[in-house]
């Protein structure tokens, strides 16, 4: 039964520890980006914004600095992957998980895992397919150029650096063929000049698609709280199912069980009696699992990096994750998970429990 | 020696002084007015006297057991009336019934249900949990029966570590863990060896004469020297009483 509950509430605890903690990191990222990020317009879409906006986005005061950044979605093999284009004297604090050095032209950094799964390392060139020419008899044709690897980011970079590809922005440029364009330009503000630069910026094109550092921070949140709903709705379902699966195994109409409770209500027992034994062992049963459930989840999780399970709540990480899964025990889902398995084990035992011992002993023994 | 000239077909109740338990026209039908119906006892009405050793005798399926648990109050008849102390417990609520087993009714099974996963103390000193006596408390009293009947080196026994013979004297300290005056012993001969069975007889003496009533099923006529009064149960009827010549 202990077994069963552990069974059921690891994952739980498990899915809400890493979730946590990669909104954690999330929210950390979006904090150390930049305070506002500007595109153009493009039919409500975010559309390519012309680089030399950038000078001119400079100017406005209470602006530190405006980076240009190209961010798109390359092919490395099969592989998807996501490349980022930034000017190389503006380096993101990610820089410094770097094992090599700092993007020249011609040169890329990749992700740590990428590096293992192509059998790569500084040195080697790697072809990457940037755009598709045609397709003829469904096969496409790609544009591939080639780059020589510069660095690669290390096992203690971000979840969000295992899968990218970053370069020289003007290597950017050329790849994608937007000369004089990139995706986005990141503006950082002194504090307190969030709104009068956005206002500003807006009064200097009103194309500008503007998003503030909050703006993403409710975007942010807006996904997880989603993927968490989602995760909820679906642990309820597995719960709900659990329910009939964990009556069953503690004894909804199973001969031992029954015969005991004969045995108890035989030798002076009354049926409220028997029913707050039960009570007490659901209790002592939920005391016992749910740590073990945290303990384990927490050893799972931060001994062996979510071995298997992480890439449950993670995409495209693997079965062995290639940088240490974000995580954060929160004292909440651990009394809810006691909660749960208290939940189960009542429902599972009470009703039989209260069955049995309303019929005669004689007939529960039988 | 046992006197069979002395079988009687007295089965009409009789008041008696000394009355402890009267049965009047009991039926126990299962599955009634179903096709598989099964009629165990029909009408079987009957005195048992306090301090008295009581034998229902009869072969394997003749209804013993289910006439013992009515008397046990571990069941409830489909029909008629059973009496203790003159008092109709036939409609006691379920509460009323587990409090009288817990005063007044020590059973011990056939199979001596003791429950598997704990050890021999524990299960003797079960009964006394819901009565709110400390584990302390509950354990010498469990050592106290388990050393008067010689398990004293088997308390912390599993059941399934114990002998026959040693498992149902585990279950006649269980049943006397509560000081009942009325134990009942359901086929105590029939799972255990010929030594354990004269240790039986000893301790059952030895309550006897402590002024407990007891009660058996059994078909052992190497009890029947021992009893005060058989009864005879045949395909669920009481087919008469005797008394064994010892006691004439």
């Amino acid at each position: 039964m202990v077994f069963c509950l552990i069974a059921i509430l690891f994952p739980f605890i498990s899915a809400i520890a890493i979730l946590e903690g990669v909104k954690v990191q999330s929210r950390v990222s979006v904090n150390e980006g930049a305070d506002i990020y500007v595109t153009m317009d493009m039919y409500g879409r975010n559309g390519v914004i012309p680089l030399e906006m950038a000078e001119g986005i400079k100017k406005i005061d209470g602006v530190i600095k405006a980076v240009p950044r190209v961010i798109s979605r390359i092919y490395i093999g099969s592989r998807l992957a996501v490349l980022l284009g930034i000017p190389i004297d503006e380096p993101p604090s990610s820089l410094s998980f770097i094992k090599g050095s700092i993007p020249q032209r011609g040169e890329i950094v990749i992700g740590k895992r990428m590096a293992e799964d192509l059998n790569m390392d500084i040195g080697n060139n790697l072809s990457i397919g940037v755009r598709v020419i045609a397709i003829i008899d469904h096969r496409p044709y790609i544009i591939k150029k080639l780059y020589r690897i510069s660095g690669i980011f290390d096992s203690e970079s971000s979840i969000w650096t295992s899968g990218l590809v970053m370069m020289n922005i003007d290597d950017a440029i050329s790849t994608f063929e937007m000369d004089g364009f990139v995706t986005d330009i990141a503006v950082y503000v002194r504090p307190g000049y969030e709104v009068s630069v956005s206002e500003n910026l807006q009064k200097m094109n009103s194309f500008f698609r503007i998003q503030t550092k909050d703006l993403v921070k409710t975007y942010v949140e807006r996904g997880f709280n989603t993927k968490g709903g989602i995760f909820v709705a679906l642990y309820t379902v597995a719960f709900a199912l659990a329910i009939p699966a964990i009556l069953v195994s503690s004894g909804f109409g199973l001969s031992d069980r029954r015969k005991e409770i004969g045995i108890l209500k035989a030798t002076g027992w009354q049926t409220h009696e028997v029913l707050e034994m039960v009570f007490f062992e659901s209790i002592i049963l939920a005391l016992i699992s749910a740590p073990a459930a945290f303990i384990l989840s927490f050893v799972w999780i931060k001994l062996f990096n979510g071995l298997f399970i992480a890439q449950i709540f993670i995409a495209e990480i693997g079965s062995m994750p290639p940088f240490p899964v974000p995580s954060r025990f929160m004292p909440l889902p651990f009394i809810l998970s006691f909660f749960f398995a208290l939940i189960l084990t009542m429902v599972g035992s009470i009703y039989s429990t209260w069955r049995a011992a309303i019929i005669p002993p004689a007939e529960a023994m039988r | 020696m046992i006197d069979t000239e002395h079988r009687t077909q007295n089965t009409e109740l009789r008041s008696q002084d000394n009355e402890l338990i009267r049965c009047d026209g009991i039926w126990k039908i299962y599955n009634e007015a179903k096709p598989h119906e099964v009629r165990a006892l029909v009408d079987v009405s009957f005195v048992v006297e306090k301090g008295s050793f009581t034998i229902f005798n009869g072969p394997s399926g003749s209804g013993k057991t289910t006439l013992i648990s009515i008397i046990g109050a571990i069941d409830r008849p489909s029909r008629g009336r059973a009496y203790l102390d003159g008092k109709d417990i036939t409609d006691f609520s379920d509460v009323t019934l587990s409090l009288l087993r817990r005063k007044r009714i020590g059973f011990v099974f056939q199979n001596f249900n003791l429950v598997p996963r704990l050890s021999a103390w524990e299960n003797v000193s079960a009964p006394l949990i819901p009565q709110g006596i400390r584990e302390k408390d509950r354990k010498y009293r469990a050592m106290q029966l388990l050393d008067k009947i010689g398990l004293s080196d088997r308390v912390h026994h599993a059941p399934e570590e114990l002998s026959g013979g040693e498992q149902q004297r585990v279950a006649i300290a269980r049943a006397l863990v509560n000081n009942p005056d009325i134990i009942i012993l359901d086929e105590p001969t029939s799972n255990i060896d010929v030594e354990a069975a004269s240790l039986l007889i000893d301790i059952l003496k030895g309550l006897k004469a402590e002024g407990k009533t007891i009660l058996i099923s059994s078909h052992d006529e190497g009890l029947f020297v021992n009893a005060d009064i058989i009864f005879e149960i045949r395909h669920g009827h009481l087919a008469g009483s005797w008394v064994p010549l010892v006691h004439r």
